[in-house]
């Protein structure tokens, strides 16, 4: 029996080791605070919404993609992402960006948008 | 109604049925034939509720809010089954469909258990327990597909109700708008539809249409993924209720043999169902990847690990039984089966309870807290029943095996391999669980963590086949590799001298894979000369060795460019001239196809990304175009569509100068702008040089319809902030640009992305076809590898399902 032990004791530590490090190393926290995002060193999921007034912009040239997102707060910040316009992005509700504030942008490195898709009805509240 | 009535008659049968069982399983002998009824009536019910949900669905019975939900009429047109598949297209359905699929199940466990001993009662009692809870899952009280739209009330667009009857007295009364869409609603509610019938209208008169499904999953493979996922979720099921059954008993030989077909069925169907999901992603969704560590698609891949794993140590176990006892690894097993189970349902629980809502693009919202509960209660019941039953028999739970595995035996290879499988389902989990405590992890922490445990995983693919059991002689093992290690090392200094591999990593994931590959082929050669049935393991191996090729190609090696094709104008990109030539309209004009040739030397290729815009959601959707040579994937990926201008002037037609009082037209739409609106004090602080607010007052016609809209120059700290007007209705944007005296700058644009945003046109009056472009070298390996994997798993089947009949 103390060989079973031996081994698999020494992949599930040093694979525990390893997993502990990396999961410091690539954890992100989500923070739905735009004036905590500005000043945070470390790369974080931001939570908001898309200004819709502010439009979004295409830069072919440069290939990325930038509108600007507010908190719930109304903290806003614009967010330049280098790839293109995700999916559904018009639609969406709200937007989780990955990345990190630097020089007065947040780079995201990833967009998420949630929409209000075939889950929930928006609701109408002003009646006629 | 007669949904609801069905489904709760069959929660009594199936109850009964596992009172009946378990009072068998007691000891009062005439209670097995109550507890087949039971069990056959449940199971008929369910058959019949499922048959009805599809038979609502398929005539649009909208007074279901499930189906006003996920259907449409428009459905139908794409053919039946399109429209069938929206019977699992939201959370509801998807339950129901497990749970038919875990009655289906249950009919061929009942028939399969009868036929071994007594074993019978005890499965049958634990597995009715899971139809218990999914039934209760889909009663009326939960997640009930029969619900009717009115008992929460729900406000439904206009556009889906039959106007014939709008001019019913009360309908006013429930009406509504949204004032920043000017959409319009009627509130089905309770009182509605008593009203409503009192005028002698049924709800099924009055709604016509359906909100329908998310065009990106009208697709085929994401029609029969969820299916085929689900089965494989049903039929884990059975280990479970297997190992309960021998821990009731308290017998510990048998139940290895019989849950062992069912474990290698079930996890070959899981691990296809999951492959699918990744096929759909890499299809559809053209970010160009299959897998992206999406807390859904982790989910399910959890008890797939957990219970390939079980696969190995049961192996050991049963071989090891020959010498008497109940084999080695017994504890393990019994713990592995009961986990595979408990994973599948906490996978259910990260994406129906609404934990992951921030975490995943396709996590469903938020069910309620009723629903979170109840989601908690079904993982914890079947955890604390399973864990619990281990304990309880820890002490008995004994191996009587003093022999300890050599370092060389094939024990310790599969026993290792699945501490490797185990280790991989942890880092899964731990990754997947973290949004629950407000934190997440990069998709690098999956990869850099799976980079070492597959070279292991692939190294011990090889070599376990070549240690012998017990006990091997490294002499021999030695001579035995030979052949597997030469090849390997041929093959890597190939990849590193012809592919330009370069990454240590890399190249020892290679060369072990390469191993594994050569070492079961070697040996399913020998077999195939010889004894056919024995080739699963090999097989499957051989699968897993082609995937994991396929991965290091597609992932490590795809190049990626974005380019802009100019209409008719070649570009050279990856090693291929691409051109655009042309798009056409497809499926009724309801998308754009844009031919692109590809050609390499002498051979042409076309391929057609399209994209449309949506109806459901009003959004842009693109679809890409892969072209399938014969070592890799050429992917293109649509990012959007210029026209370009048609004016000679330096001003691309969308951008404009308007001075009040004129009009101008876009896209059939006559804008004029009519005055400044300015506040009295704002002159006084625009020459004191402060912060003030100017509007324009723009007004649009549009196919009869007139509308005016205040566009606003704002000033804010010196800061210059121009608003827009935007309008679905009329597929226009407008961005004011600047305002000077008496004029306006103005740049007009499309919703549907048909014309980009303005100065950002590369080039003024040609048609531009913006795309990603990407390689994905040796990717066709990466399904290939899943498809013959699964294939191993059932050619063991088979031949496990023959020794699962000898009763010791």
């Amino acid at each position: 029996m103390k060989n079973k032990y031996v081994f698999g004791g020494i992949i599930i530590a040093v694979f525990l080791v390893l997993m502990g490090y990396l999961f410091t190393q690539s954890n992100i926290e989500y923070v739905d605070d735009f004036n905590k995002v500005m000043v945070s060193e470390k790369v974080v999921k931001a939570t908001g919404s898309w200004v819709k007034e502010k439009n979004y912009q295409i830069d072919n040239q440069n290939k990325t993609f930038s509108f600007v997102m507010a908190d719930q707060n109304g903290n806003q910040m614009k967010v330049i992402f280098e790839g293109t316009i995700p999916n559904n992005f018009e639609s969406a509700t709200s937007v989780v960006v990955t990345g990190k504030y630097q020089n007065g942008y947040f780079h995201a490195k990833d967009i998420l948008t949630k929409c209000p898709s075939k889950y929930e009805e928006k609701t109408a509240n002003s009646s006629l | 109604m007669i949904g609801s009535v069905i489904l709760t008659i069959a929660l009594a049968f199936s109850i009964i049925s596992m009172i009946m069982y378990y009072l068998n399983y007691r000891g009062y002998k005439n209670t097995l034939n109550y507890g087949r009824i039971a069990y056959h009536a449940m199971a008929v019910l369910v058959i019949a509720a499922s048959i009805f949900l599809w038979y609502a669905i398929l005539t649009h019975q909208y007074q279901y809010n499930y189906i006003y939900s996920y259907s449409n009429n428009s459905l139908r047109n794409l053919g039946v089954f399109q429209l069938a598949s929206s019977f699992w297209g939201g959370q509801e359905g998807s339950f129901m469909l497990w749970l038919l699929l875990t009655s289906i199940v249950g009919i061929i466990l009942q028939s399969y258990a009868s036929k071994r001993g007594d074993l019978e009662p005890r499965v049958m009692a634990v597995f009715t327990l899971a139809t218990t809870f999914l039934l209760v899952m889909v009663s009326p009280w939960f997640k009930n597909p029969f619900e009717y739209i009115w008992m929460t009330p729900t406000f439904v667009k206009v556009e889906h109700l039959n106007s014939q009857f709008f001019n019913l007295p009360f309908i006013q009364q429930f009406y509504f708008t949204d004032q920043s869409s000017n959409q319009g609603f009627i509130q089905i509610s309770k009182e509605f539809v008593a009203q409503l019938s009192q005028a002698g209208v049924s709800l099924n008169q009055f709604i016509v249409d359906g909100k329908g499904l998310n065009p990106q999953l009208l697709n085929f493979w994401m029609q029969i993924h969820p299916p085929i996922l689900f089965i494989g979720f049903s039929m884990a099921t059975v280990p479970f209720a297997f190992a309960i059954a021998a821990l009731m008993k308290n017998d510990y030989k048998d139940w290895v043999s019989q849950a062992f077909p069912w474990m290698l069925a079930g996890m070959g169907i899981l691990g296809l169902g999951i492959m699918l999901g990744g096929y759909w992603a890499y299809e559809m969704l053209g970010w160009g990847g299959y897998w992206a560590w999406d807390p859904v698609e982790n989910s399910s891949l959890i008890p797939w690990l957990v219970g390939v794993a079980g696969i190995h140590t049961l192996l050991v176990q049963k071989r090891s039984q020959v010498k008497g006892g109940i084999g080695k690894y017994a504890k393990t097993n019994l713990m592995l089966a009961v986990l595979t189970y408990v994973l599948v349902l906490y996978s259910t629980f990260l994406t129906r309870s609404g934990v992951l809502g921030d975490a995943s693009v396709h996590s469903f919202v938020d069910p309620g807290m009723i629903v979170y509960l109840f989601l908690i209660l079904f993982m914890g019941t079947f955890t604390l029943l399973g864990f619990g039953m281990i304990l309880f028999r820890w002490k008995t739970l004994n191996e009587n095996i003093k022999d300890d595995e050599s370092i060389l035996s094939r024990e310790l290879a599969l026993f290792t391999a699945m501490i490797v499988l185990i280790a991989s389902a942890i880092i899964v989990l731990v990754g997947t669980s973290a949004p629950i405590f407000g934190k997440a992890v990069d998709t690098f922490f999956y990869n850099e963590m799976h980079l070492p445990l597959a070279i292991i995983i692939m190294f011990l693919n090889g070599i376990s086949l070549l240690i012998k059991w017990q006990r091997s002689d490294l002499n021999e093992l030695i001579k035995k590799s030979l052949f597997a290690a030469a090849a390997s090392i041929m093959f890597t200094i190939l990849l590193i001298v012809i592919g330009g591999v370069h990454e240590i990593m890399i190249i020892l994931l290679s060369l072990t894979t390469a191993f594994s590959l050569f070492v079961n082929i070697d040996i399913a050669v020998k077999i195939v000369k010889g004894n056919m049935k024995m080739l699963g393991a090999y097989v499957a191996h051989i699968g897993i060795a082609l995937f994991i090729l396929g991965v290091i190609g597609s992932a490590v090696y795809s190049e990626e460019i974005n380019i802009n094709l100019i209409k008719g104008k070649p570009v050279t990109a990856l090693g291929y001239e691409m051109t655009f030539t042309n798009y056409n309209t497809i499926e009724n004009n309801t998308k754009y196809a844009f031919n692109v040739k590809v050609k390499k030397g002498n051979s042409e290729y076309n391929v057609a990304p399209v994209m449309y815009m949506s109806d459901f959601n009003n959004s842009l959707v693109r679809e890409p175009a892969i072209l399938t040579l014969l070592t890799k994937d050429i992917y293109i990926s649509p990012l959007g569509y210029d026209e370009g201008g048609q004016s000679q002037d330096q001003h691309s037609h969308n951008h404009i100068s308007l001075e009040k009082g004129n009009s101008t037209e876009f896209g059939g739409a006559k804008i004029t702008f009519v005055k400044f609106n300015m506040a009295p004090e704002t002159m006084q602080l625009m020459q004191e040089g402060k912060d003030f607010q100017m509007g324009a007052v723009l007004k649009i016609e549009k196919d009869g319809k007139k509308t005016q809209t205040e566009l606003l120059r704002k000033q804010t700290d010196g800061k210059v902030e121009f608003t827009s007007f935007e309008s679905k209705e009329m597929n226009l944007k407008i961005d004011l640009e600047k305002l000077s005296a008496g004029v306006i700058d103005i740049a007009f644009s499309t919703l549907d992305g048909s014309e980009s945003q303005g100065s950002s046109i590369p080039t003024v009056g040609n048609e531009v076809l913006s795309v990603a472009a990407s390689t994905k070298p040796f990717v066709s390996l990466v399904w290939v590898g899943v498809v013959i994997m699964v294939l191993g798993f059932f050619i063991s089947m088979t031949r496990r399902l023959k020794d699962s009949r000898i009763i010791s």
